[in-house]
């Protein structure tokens, strides 16, 4: 690997534009860096940047369908709110406990009892049935339900609006495949947080029980999944997309419509009156080409031209409601610069730590 | 079908055939036929077949049976007599103590019982001297295992609450039965028919003409060979093949006219003939007499004789038709039904015979007042006759000559799948080492009636075969009636006919099962008579009436095991069913029946499909001319497809390998009820899914409500390397979220033996010390009784019933309790993977039927997938885990969308050349727009469905019945929801964060788990036990036993040179061993001397004597070596070779051969 010469700098000033910030969803633009460093924040996002998540569940009574694994396995894919986590220790760092949950450092412990009693309507257990000895770190339903109750319209992503909420959920409705390709699990949660019903854990017949204690504790997406604060984070590349407006004038009324219907997404937008074909959502784009092939198909080679800006990327983040979108950017950004001083300091002493076998070495 | 060759019924009444390609267009406004499907499976049921063979037996066969040796009586006294007059089976039950208990199937399976039924009969017999009548009712002669959903059974007719109260699930078809516990299926047996002719060549070329022919009574096969332009009789009872001539002179055709008058008028017949008459001449033989005696010297036993005749005669009762082994129509199947029945009959006559044989030695000891024959019924033969055939599948019956191995097989619960694949098997006649490939090739003969897809690999490919969907299979009919019906339709008798009458120009012979009935002047009309009394359902609806026009014969059959299907009649082409009809079906006024007695449906099987021209759609929009001549119109396409190859979407887009069976290993829900059973093993999918993309058959057969696999995401892609040979590469947090997690649970039973005495095993509970403390560590899943408690985690070498035996077993203690330290400790001990946390899920106590306690605990230990499990697709693509990657380092769309897997490319379903002539096949169906490989329509059908939030179909040749959705609309659906037509997406590097360069192809595609999984196979040692006898490591897993360096693996290192590391391999790992050898090879002693082993002390090391070569050994006591021969210690050597090899020299000293080694000074 080349090193840069001693004293050469390639030091950038990216800058940042956000542009929609909901409590669990952003979209921001960065600028001014490169790939590596728009990477690096999405990955950092995804999986290194800590929440709390059950980890540990001790089951006393378990007689419903569902067996032991099972239901911790469900109670982990629960997201707590985490806001707290990263002022949290790391159970295998915490020096003052044994890990076995009574530590206020290092974790927080759960409580869940349900029994269906002579009904004959099945009784669903949810993550609103967890009992928490924390207030701060509860189940993400709950601590909306009580900001609801509080009345408090300020500034917690766990206020979530709830027309904003069902809003959103149209919108993911409308697109499930985003949900389904990662979170195939959080679909059912996400509509039962829109009915305000919890995360269903199982459901239980008449006579039967759940009682279990559960302990949350820190963690990284790297480690498990359910500690991952990250519903999709993903950014592209802003295109740049130029109309070769003489080649444009050439074509007939009719060849314009089918060349702007041509594009699967809905980027160029033809004005009845003017029938100038204009730019209407340049980040519609998908880089498919198929205006390219449909303008090369009608013999107008180079009647657009769109390039993918190298520089500038569009970010956009939702969260499992675990954190905020603002705090799962900021603490990525935090846990960046962490990794950062870490290489910093190996140039200091060669003594990365932790980091070291991280970084994969020099 | 058009496509047969034999239908080439090109009288004067029919038509030039249509051309193909009118038949394959699709019709504007098609009637959707679709609903007759589900109606069809709502009446008959899955496994139709296997429930109707047995209620037929239970309630006509058995009776039969019963009634054709319904008297048996004793030898010496006729008077003294017994006679059933009524049989019938009961309810299932089981004795206990002499109080009859109802039982239910699921108790048979958790507590390893049978389901039966006692079979009961009504008796009249006579007892002492005066032969006084009496009459007894409800004798029970046995127990009859029972079909689960016959008429018997307790589950008929229940609804699904019911069914969930008795423990069952309410998607289980039913169709087998349940012995000691086990579930068990009879497979339907493929047999040639009887009675018919088969033209054949044999092994030498020779044509021959063979028949099978069986009575109640007898079973025999004739065989007529061509020989030398000479025509010979083979029969088991002759030494040697007879001229045919000398047969017909036996059967009083003396002159050689009428012998050419009876074959035919065709002169040419009499050339053919010309050669076997000179032969006969030749030996002299004129008259019926000679004949007789010609013959009566060549039979194998004496006093055959004047059976041969009577064959002779069955011989030409039949006539020659030409027939192919593989065509279908001449395939019978046996069911359960059948062979139960073979197997009852069997046991039947034996009790009797031997109830018989004890009357009759009773009397000849006694001679005083005879027994009657009521107490001389003994019931447990045949209730143990009929558990054992069905639990070992060995139907060995003398009585038929019938000995076969495998009937019946362990009902597969891997799946749902499995279980119906199982049901519809056929197991074939041939042996499955048979290298011929005809009859593995498909027959024309099988559409609609066999499926063309669903064979098994390997050697059994092609000659075990599966039931289409819509395939019935006929039982027997009764043939008296019919054969009455025939004769009053103008049928007229052979023996009222000279042979120059019987052929007679227009008339053709009427064939009844095979047999002749007679002559018909008016053929056609005939045949239009009988099938019009079929439609209106005057007679059975299976009855097939065939007209063959080049053999000028008509074939009614009414015999079971053929196959048939339902097919629409049509009206010059134009359907009898009409939408009205289509509507009242789906408001539920009318049923699959009422279309069977109105005549709008009816059965054709294989023979007389080949009168029919089956159209697959109605052909409104075409003229008269293209459709007169079609008769019947195809209910739906896709149920040329059996049960199990429904499931695949697009099946007829692109090859299937017949290996997408291996489906049927895949680990998912069965059965709702699965977790109440207790199998040895089963595998369940955590979350299980419904596919996005379906197929018709999938909903028909209630498979979506038993998910067997995931939608994944799938990108195709290569990706870090981990993808060669069909590996794929997952992604982690997709495993952490539940993506192929599953759940393998294992059953162990521990017996709690009787000794007799009261003296049997015991269960201590665990041993504690003062502060309650465990003494052993390993019982710590234990409970206070001495048995694992469910919940508990349990650890390899753990113990999970801690189960005591008696030191003596044979102690006379008279009942007397043992004492604590009479027992020694014998405790089960789980064995299970070092690291992995199992579970003890379910503990079940029950007792046997001899009372013995077993205990059966489920251990069950929850799985995420691991680098090495084994995936599937619904295609046949088989390919094992690769890697497991971050989810951050996977490739992501700007939608956020990152794939749950990655498939390479190169594992997409290839072309092949078999594809090309499986395409041919159905080539009359469908124009393909491309040759999409199936496995790209399911990932874009699903990426639609997903988009548009319903479910796709890619139901077989559905296109153009709306039960398969077309790519281009799908293409549509893709375009409208922003994604790209063909499905492809433009994806970012997850590790570097640049685009990729070429767009992806991603899209969700069903996958399964399969159920090799690397947790169950892993293996590896370093060092560990020996066999005793070579002092080599031991094979195998099981036994933690050595990998082993073969002869390839040697050849290899042989070839490289790496002479030490197969010294180290072979020699220092595997059985080094110390020898003496005596040094010189001069050797005062001659061969033969043997080995003389030394005494107890001695034997450690073995020697080698320098001077003979042979062996010595290490005397301890002198700290010298020692040869046995020369009794000294001199010219010894120590050397090193494999115990194996030293073994070798022993045992060849021991044969007197002996092996000396020759050593040189190093
Ligand atoms: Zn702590």
């Amino acid at each position: 690997m080349d090193r840069p010469a001693a004293g050469a700098s390639y030091q950038r000033f990216p800058r940042v534009r956000i542009r929609d910030l909901k409590p669990d969803f952003a979209k921001f633009e960065l600028r001014d860096t490169d790939a590596s460093m728009a990477n690096a924040l999405r990955r950092v996002m995804i999986a290194e940047v800590p929440t709390v998540a059950i980890d540990l569940v001790e089951i006393e009574v378990n007689s419903s369908v569902l067996n032991d694994e099972f239901i911790a396995h469900r109670l982990g894919l629960i997201p707590l709110t985490s806001a707290a986590a990263m002022q949290m220790r790391f159970s295998r760092d915490c020096d003052a406990c044994d890990g076995d949950g009574s530590c206020e450092y290092c974790s927080v412990e759960f409580n869940l009892s349900a029994r269906a009693t002579d009904s004959d309507q099945t009784l669903e257990v949810t993550s609103t049935d967890l009992r928490s000895a924390d207030p701060k770190v509860c189940p993400v339903d709950q601590a909306r339900a009580y900001q609801q109750a509080l009345g408090g319209e300020s500034y917690d992503p766990n206020t979530g609006d709830q027309r904003q909420v069902v809003l959103h959920l149209i919108s993911l409705v409308a697109n499930p495949f985003v949900v389904l390709s990662c979170l195939v699990h959080f679909i059912p949660l996400l509509l039962m947080l829109a009915l305000g019903r919890g995360i269903l854990i199982v459901k239980l017949r008449r006579g039967q029980e759940l009682r279990l204690r559960a302990i949350a504790r820190k963690g990284i997406g790297k480690d498990h999944a359910k500690w991952s604060p990250a519903a999709t984070v993903t950014f592209m590349y802003e295109p740049d997309i130029r109309i070769n407006e003489e080649l444009m004038e050439t074509l007939t009324l009719d060849e314009k419509r089918s060349w702007v219907e041509s594009s699967p997404t809905k980027v160029f937008e033809l004005d009845a009156i003017t029938q100038q074909v204009t730019v209407c959502d340049a980040e519609a784009y998908t880089y498919d080409d198929e205006v390219i092939k449909k303008a090369e198909a009608m013999g107008k080679p180079g009647l657009v031209e769109i390039t993918a800006k190298e520089d500038s990327f569009i970010f956009t983040v939702e969260t499992t409601g675990a954190i905020t979108a603002y705090e799962l950017i900021m603490n990525a950004i935090t846990v960046l610069r962490q990794k950062l001083d870490a290489v910093r300091l190996q140039d200091d002493d060669g003594d990365l730590g932790e980091l070291g076998a991280h970084l994969g070495g020099p | 079908m058009a496509v047969d060759d034999r239908d080439d019924a090109a009288g004067k009444e029919v038509p030039p055939p249509p051309s193909y390609r009118s038949l394959a267009a699709p019709v504007a406004n098609p009637v959707d036929k679709f609903a007759l499907l589900p109606a069809f499976l709502k009446v008959r049921g899955l496994v139709k077949e296997h429930i109707d063979s047995f209620n037929y037996f239970i309630t006509r066969g058995i009776r039969n049976i019963v009634q054709a040796n319904n008297r048996i009586e004793a030898r010496n006294d006729p008077n003294i007599y017994l006679r059933y007059t009524n049989v019938h089976v009961g309810k299932p039950s089981v004795q206990v103590d002499y109080k009859i208990e109802e039982i239910t199937p699921h108790f048979c399976r958790l507590t390893d019982r049978t389901y039966s039924a006692p079979i009961r009969v009504d008796i009249e017999y006579t007892v002492g001297k005066q032969h006084e009548l009496q009459l007894k009712r409800n004798v029970l002669i046995g127990y009859m295992p029972i079909m689960l959903r016959s008429y018997t059974c307790i589950l008929h007719g229940k609804d699904e609450a019911e069914l969930a109260r008795l423990g069952e699930c309410p998607l289980d078809p039913g169709g087998y039965f349940i012995v000691k516990g086990t579930e068990k299926v009879i497979l339907i047996q493929e047999q040639l028919s009887k009675n018919r002719i088969i033209i054949d060549t044999d092994s030498k070329g020779r044509v021959i003409a063979s028949v099978t022919s069986s009575t109640h009574e007898i079973k025999s096969k004739t065989v007529i060979t061509l020989d030398k332009e000479k025509i010979y009789l083979q029969l088991n009872q002759f030494t040697k093949p007879i001229p045919i001539i000398v047969v017909m002179k036996a059967m009083g055709m003396e002159s050689d006219q009428e012998v050419v008058q009876m074959v035919g008028r065709d002169p040419r017949y009499g050339d053919l003939l010309f050669p076997s008459i000179q032969e006969c001449a030749s030996e002299r033989i004129y008259t019926q007499q000679q004949a007789l005696q010609y013959m009566d010297e060549k039979v194998t036993y004496p006093g055959a004789g004047n059976q041969k005749e009577g064959r002779s005669k069955s011989i030409l009762r039949d006539v020659f038709i030409a027939h192919v082994p593989d065509y279908v129509g001449n395939k019978r199947l046996e069911l359960s039904g059948q062979l139960i029945s073979l197997l009852f009959e069997d046991l039947f006559k034996t009790m009797n015979s031997q109830a018989v044989e004890m009357m009759n030695r009773n009397s000849d000891k006694t001679r005083s007042s005879p027994s009657d024959f009521s107490q001389l019924i003994k019931h447990e033969a045949i209730t143990s006759g009929l558990e054992r055939a069905i639990s070992t599948g060995n139907w060995d019956i003398k009585r038929f000559r019938m000995h076969r191995k495998g009937v019946s097989q362990v009902l597969s619960r891997l799946s749902y799948m499995a279980s119906l694949g199982y049901m519809t098997r056929i197991t074939p006649q041939f042996e499955k080492t048979r290298k011929t490939s005809g009859p593995r090739a498909l027959q024309p003969s099988q559409w609609g009636m066999l499926c063309p897809c669903d064979t098994p690999e390997g050697e059994a490919c092609g000659l075990t075969k599966n039931l289409a969907l819509l395939t019935h299979v006929t039982t027997d009919q009764e043939e008296g009636p019919l054969m009455n019906l025939c004769k009053s339709l103008g049928v007229e008798d052979l023996t009222l006919l000279s042979g120059e009458e019987i052929h007679a120009p227009g008339s053709f012979l009427v064939m009844f099962n095979g047999l002749i009935l007679g002559k018909h002047r008016q053929p056609q009309t005939f045949a239009k008579t009988m099938r019009k009394l079929r439609r209106s359902g005057q007679i059975g609806e299976f009855v097939s009436i065939f007209v063959n026009e080049k053999q000028h014969c008509i074939h009614i059959a009414s015999d079971g095991g053929r196959v048939c299907r339902p097919l629409i009649i049509a009206d010059m082409g134009i359907s009898r069913v009409k939408e009205d009809h289509m509507k009242e079906l789906r408001d539920g006024i009318r049923s699959f029946d009422d279309f069977l007695r109105d005549g709008l449906i009816e059965y054709l099987d294989v023979n007389e499909e080949n009168n029919a021209l089956i159209a697959l759609y109605e052909h409104v929009d075409q003229d008269d001319v293209e459709r007169s001549s079609i008769t019947h119109i195809e209910i739906e396409p896709l149920s040329i497809l059996g049960v199990v190859s429904g499931l695949i979407p697009y099946p007829h887009h692109n090859q299937s390998p017949p290996s997408f069976l291996f489906e049927v290993k895949v680990t998912f829900l069965y059965n709702v009820l699965q977790l109440f059973r207790a199998d040895s093993l089963l595998y369940l999918l955590v979350y299980a899914q419904r596919p996005l993309l379906t197929t018709k058959t999938i909903e028909l057969v209630g498979y979506d409500k038993l998910g067997a696999g995931q939608n994944a995401t799938v990108a195709v892609m290569g990706y870090s390397g981990y993808d060669i040979e069909d590996a794929i590469v997952m992604n982690k947090s997709s495993l952490d979220r539940g993506f192929g997690r599953c759940i393998a649970m294992k059953k162990y039973t521990v017996m709690k033996e009787n000794y007799g005495d009261g003296v049997s095993d015991r269960i201590a509970k665990p041993q504690r010390d003062k502060d309650s403390v465990l003494v052993k560590q390993n019982m710590r899943a234990l409970d206070e009784d001495g048995i694992a408690a469910p919940g508990q985690i349990i650890r390899n070498h753990d113990v999970y019933v801690n189960k005591q035996t008696p030191s003596v077993i044979d102690r006379r203690g008279a009942g007397a309790l043992l004492r604590d330290r009479e027992y020694k400790d014998s405790p089960a001990i789980y064995k299970g993977v070092d690291g992995e946390t199992t579970v003890v899920d379910r503990v079940m106590l029950c007792s046997d039927t001899n009372d013995k306690l077993s205990i059966k605990c489920i251990i069950r230990h929850t799985r995420r997938p691991e680098v090495g499990d084994k995936f599937s697709s619904r295609h046949g693509q088989k390919g094992v885990c690769g890697t497991i990657v971050q989810q951050e380092d996977f490739p992501f769309s700007e939608r956020g969308i990152c794939p749950d897997l990655i498939m390479n490319p190169h594992g997409f379903p290839r072309f092949d050349i078999s594809f090309v002539i499986f395409k041919y096949l159905f080539y009359l169906f469908i124009n393909f727009p491309n040759l999409v490989s199936r496995k790209m329509i399911e990932l874009i059908g699903g990426k639609a469905g997903l988009s548009c939030g319903r479910f796709h179909y890619g139901s077989a040749f559905g296109e153009p019945s709306g039960n398969a959705d077309k790519v281009e609309d799908i293409s549509n659906t893709l375009i409208k929801h922003g994604f790209s037509y063909n499905g492809k997406d433009f994806l970012y590097s997850g590790i570097l964060g640049h685009p990729l360069e070429a767009y992806i192809f991603m899209g969700p595609i069903y996958y399964q788990k399969l159920k090799h999984m690397v947790l169950d196979k892993m293996h590896a040692r370093a060092s560990g036990p020996r066999v005793l006898l070579t002092r080599q490591p031991t094979e195998g897993r099981s036994r933690d036993g050595g990998l082993r360096l073969g002869e390839m693996e040697r050849d290899c290192l042989i070839a490289y040179g790496a002479s030490m590391l197969i010294f180290e391999r072979l020699l220092l790992s595997s059985d080094p061993y110390q020898v003496q050898v005596i040094f010189e090879v001069v050797c005062e002693f001659p061969f033969g001397r043997g080995w003389n082993c030394a005494t107890a002390d001695a034997v450690v090391l073995g020697s080698v004597c320098r001077k003979c070569g042979l062996l010595g050994y290490y005397n301890h006591k002198l700290k010298a070596s020692y040869r046995s021969m020369c009794k000294n210690g001199e010219n010894m050597a120590k050397m090193r070779l494999p115990y194996a090899c030293k073994l070798l020299f022993q045992e060849l000293q021991a044969m007197n051969v002996v092996p000396r080694l020759k050593l040189t000074e190093g």
